[in-house]
């Protein structure tokens, strides 16, 4: 296991595993299986004979639309620098590419094991767009790489935060204006030559020191009620050993944090409401004006 | 468990958090690292502990 913070936890209850991933369903287990099955495809031989790059944005654009062809909702472009990839990793490539893939939100209503299954079906997704790409920039004569659930040397966040997919929110995922914080990433990282996506900033910073909706949600009262700042950006960093109790050491899934989220209302107005009404029956806080 | 802040404070003053950490030996080893980058020469880190901010400001919820 990975994760010290998790491990140390799951030793203390005497367990060898979290008990979360030890009562997977079938079909979620087939999803784990897949990302494993195409970790040894995420690199591999570059073609000898290299597709001149003369438009950059033309060779962008048709990375981003070879990836949306994949099944990919957004993808964006920056350079890779060193704050993005895992310490002690070496990734030497360029530019990374991120590609995600949005969930249906409409499973919230339906309970924590549909929602985890749409969890998984998307990252086994996100798996496969990573992967297809990588072997197409690679197919173009580039020295390309997929970071995935199977195997990743990239962080997340600061990958979607550059590429301008939203802002870090309270719960400590990244807010995008369109899916919330409802989506999950594939990465590839390459020497191709492509144009770079900036940050983008809509107000969620602010939104979120006002709005505790998040935190008073929070089964495990795991999000913190102060934030900290990294490089000028505000976090709130996530209580592990508070969080772990309800999202790795019991048999049901937790997203809680992320469905609550009012991001989600834009784009799911009447499934946000029927849940919010279902979690105020059991005791948790919704909006204000509802 | 033990709570630490790793702070990152560079050569203009400027303070940056790291991350929160659940034992020192952890907190001491992303420290090592960081301090094995290049780009990191300059900087100079503390390890603190976390109390404010972190403990728990919330009612005790129902299990769910």
């Amino acid at each position: 296991m990975a994760d010290p913070v998790l491990a140390s936890m799951v030793r203390a209850t005497g367990q060898t595993n979290a008990r979360h991933y030890m009562a997977a369903t079938p079909k979620i287990q087939a999803y784990r299986d897949s990302w494993v099955k195409l970790a040894p495809l995420r690199d591999g031989p570059v073609n000898l004979q290299r597709v001149a790059v003369s438009d950059l944005a033309a060779t962008t654009q048709r990375i981003k639309d070879k990836a949306m062809e994949l099944g990919a909702n957004m993808v964006g472009v920056c350079r890779l620098q060193p704050h993005m990839i895992d310490l002690g990793e070496d990734v030497p490539h360029e530019f990374v590419i991120v590609a995600c893939v949005a969930e249906d939100y409409e499973k919230v209503v339906h309970g924590a094991n549909a929602v985890e299954e749409e969890a998984m079906r998307v990252y086994a997704k996100c798996t496969e767009v990573a992967t297809e790409l990588a072997s197409y920039i690679r197919s173009m004569g580039y020295p390309a790489r997929a970071h995935h659930n199977g195997a990743s040397e990239v962080q997340a966040i600061p990958i979607f935060y550059q590429v301008g997919f939203g802002e870090l929110g309270r719960h400590g995922s990244l807010i995008n204006e369109k899916y919330g914080a409802s989506f999950r990433p594939g990465f590839v990282t390459t020497d191709l030559p492509l144009v770079e996506d900036q940050p983008r900033e809509f107000g969620v910073q602010e939104f979120c020191m006002n709005c505790n909706v998040c935190q008073l949600n929070c089964p495990g009262d795991a999000i913190p009620k102060e934030h900290v700042v990294t490089h000028g950006i505000k976090r709130w960093l996530i209580d592990l050993e508070k969080c772990y109790p309800y999202s790795r050491l019991r048999d049901e899934y937790c997203h809680l944090c992320v469905d609550v989220c009012p991001y989600n209302v834009k784009s799911h107005p009447e499934t946000y409401k029927a849940f919010m009404k279902e979690r105020k029956q059991v005791g948790y806080k919704t909006p204000k004006s509802w | 468990m033990e709570k630490l802040y790793v702070n990152e404070i560079r050569l203009d003053g400027e303070v940056s958090t790291v991350g929160l950490f659940y034992s020192r030996a952890e907190a001491e080893n992303i420290v090592a690292q960081l301090q094995r980058l290049p780009e990191k020469a300059d900087c100079r880190y503390e390890i603190i502990e976390a109390v404010a901010g972190l403990s728990s400001t919330n009612p005790p919820k129902q299990r769910e």
